[in-house]
């Protein structure tokens, strides 16, 4: 199904790693994996394998079964139906041993503020049994990872949101994790902060750990994801009127490779005075290649999919369509991301 | 060809909660100190001492000066006090507000084990209140006999086997805990008060004392009252022992339930 994507479209980064480690190391397999709070469905049949090395990200907006799909990776959340492996293990029976393996780093901190730095990270080792005296040295090695030496002794409370972030993320590698999960990593933080987390993130995955990732935000997932699912909330209500809820897988593929599938090579973006944009889509429609490009009508301006978009602003002005402004760009993972999941706001 | 490595020895266990709690306790010790200090010089003083002397001087006819007869129960009914106090609000915000559960949860530990781990924790913490309740009795002259040292694990008990329940409310709850407020005013407040504390419960009338049957902390304040003065039998302790047990496994079943459910939420 996905693995044999790597071959055909590698990414430019993580692309040795992942091509040779061995296939069949695949560290978490799900089939059918699905998810169910009474009638409501937030998982709905999913399938997806993620191999020893990769970056894999799920994408998709509020409500597409992101953090439960994550929940049930962590073995916190039983999955309700299909079946899910991680480690060559079954999570309904062999959850201690499989979360003894991975590292979690929650959508929501769950730090404790009343302790310092240092003695987050320790008690946290101890939860994996560790030894104190392993510990001392890994508590040092992580506090340095995420460049919270300085601050190994204050308390976690007032610490800015990136730096308790970081420390979620150091607390996450205490027990040097094979898999580690990181849900909607850099929510909420500004654009430093979030920097410096992709930077260590990176080299986690220079050092072979297995990222799985969920994200709303484009850029984080072209930079960390090898490979990415897209996933999205399920259609109208059942023919009974039930909400079927969300869940399902609508696209899956490298960064690029979702790109060249789902969009053009480049967008132009032209803006009309109010109320002209959709006639002025009208008229440029008649230019576009009918089975590749399209045009999209905004409020404020139209969207051009198409593969040369200097060529097409050209033919545009020739038309006699005069824009106010005008902008032409590659297509981006947020293209496709709209693309698949609508533009309508989901709460 | 599947990295299935032998999975790292896993020795997590409850009583890494119990540490982690030691570690919170270091930085709440002092008030934890005068909680533990204050409560009982107040109750000894005041109402052993002080209403003692009044007691004593009317026809006492318990046998024994009143500070002698009283302070047991103060002590066991403390225990029950605090110990619910820490199973409330504490153990609230480690699935609500600070997410500690949550976070351990995501480690081999279990759900019974965080459970057991810190209902644990509160035993410990019970356990040595006890003994400085016991050290400010005597100081005052509320012992008369090295029995008594067996208040500290029946206090212990009945602390546990209400708090064991009071846990697994808080586990459930989603709101802000006013629930809370309705078990210290509706069962923890009238419980010291109809629990034979102040006099036997044979001065109750009948429904007075079909309330006290119920209530752990008359059997509790029974024990500990046996085992300060003396008069109880064999067979009644190990009745009164059966009950609070049962009310500590069935409180216990029910709040490893909780726990389970709300952290796989």
């Amino acid at each position: 199904m996905l693995t044999f994507t790597l071959v055909t479209s590698p990414t430019p980064r993580g692309q040795v790693d992942t091509l040779t480690r061995n296939f069949a190391d695949t560290l978490i397999q799900a089939r059918g994996l699905t998810k169910t709070f009474g009638k409501f469905t937030a998982v709905d049949g999913i399938d997806f394998a993620v191999p020893r090395g990769e970056a894999f990200g799920f994408l998709g907006p509020n409500g597409a079964g992101k953090s439960s799909t994550m929940r049930m990776i962590a073995c916190v959340a039983p999955i309700t139906s299909g079946s899910l492996q991680i480690l060559g293990m079954d999570p309904a029976t062999q959850g201690p041993a499989i979360r003894g393996r991975l590292g979690v780093v929650p959508q929501q901190d769950t730090l404790d503020l009343e302790l310092t730095v240092r003695e987050n990270l320790y008690i946290y080792g101890r939860y994996f049994g560790l030894s104190r005296a392993v510990l001392r040295d890994r508590v040092e090695e992580l506090m340095d990872f995420a460049q919270l030496s300085d601050r190994a002794d204050a308390k976690v409370e007032p610490l800015s949101g990136g730096m308790k972030r970081r420390l979620t993320i150091a607390r996450s590698l205490i027990n040097d994790p094979e898999i580690l999960l990181l849900d909607e990593p850099t929510t909420g933080l500004d654009p430093q902060a979030r920097h410096v987390l992709w930077d260590r993130l990176y080299r986690l995955k220079q050092q072979g750990v297995t990222l799985v990732l969920t994200t709303h935000y484009m850029d984080e997932a072209e930079q960390l994801c090898d490979r990415l699912v897209v996933m999205d909330n399920g259609g109208p209500p059942d023919s009974e009127g039930v909400a079927v809820g969300g869940g399902r897988i609508v696209a899956e593929g490298s960064p690029q490779q979702l790109i060249a599938e789902h969009s053009t090579r480049e967008v132009a973006e032209l803006r009309f005075a109010p109320g002209e944009n959709a006639a002025a889509a009208e008229q440029i429609s008649s230019l576009l290649d009918p089975a590749s490009e399209r045009a999209e009508v905004l409020p404020d301006r139209v969207l051009l999919y198409v593969s040369d978009g200097e060529r097409m602003l050209a033919r545009a002005h020739e038309q006699g369509l005069t824009p106010i402004s005008s902008l032409v760009r590659r297509s981006s993972l947020e293209d496709v991301f709209l693309r698949l999941t609508g533009r309508s706001l989901i709460d | 060809m599947a990295a299935t490595v032998a999975p790292a020895r896993i020795r997590a266990s409850r009583w890494q909660v119990v540490e982690y709690q030691l570690y919170v306790g270091r930085r709440i010790w002092r008030s934890m100190a005068v909680v533990g200090i204050f409560t009982p010089l107040a109750y000894v003083l005041a109402l052993g001492v002080g209403l003692g002397a009044v007691v004593d001087g009317h026809g006492n006819a318990l046998g024994v000066p009143y500070i002698v007869y009283v302070a047991p129960a103060f002590l066991t009914a403390a225990a029950l006090q605090i110990a619910s106090a820490d199973a409330a609000f504490p153990i609230m915000a480690g699935f609500k507000w600070v997410r500690t559960f949550h976070g351990m949860a995501a480690t081999p530990l279990t759900a019974t084990q965080i459970c057991d781990g810190q209902l644990l924790w509160v035993a410990i913490r019970i356990f040595a209140n006890s003994a400085v309740y016991l050290a400010i009795m005597a100081a005052f002259g509320g012992t008369e006999r090295w029995w008594v040292l067996l208040t500290i694990p029946v206090a212990t008990l009945t602390a546990i086997a209400f708090a064991a329940p009071v846990a697994a409310l808080a586990a459930t709850l989603e709101n802000e805990g006013n629930a809370f407020n309705m078990v210290f005013r509706f069962i923890v407040t009238p419980m010291f008060l109809f629990s034979g504390t102040f006099y036997p419960i044979s001065q109750l009338p009948q429904w007075g004392q079909d309330l006290a049957y119920v209530s752990p902390l008359w059997h509790g304040t029974v024990l500990a009252r046996g085992a300060a003065i003396g008069h109880l039998g064999a067979l009644s302790a190990l009745g009164h022992v059966a009950y609070l047990l049962g009310w500590l496994v069935v409180g216990l079943a029910v709040a490893r339930w909780r726990f389970a459910v709300r952290i796989s939420k």
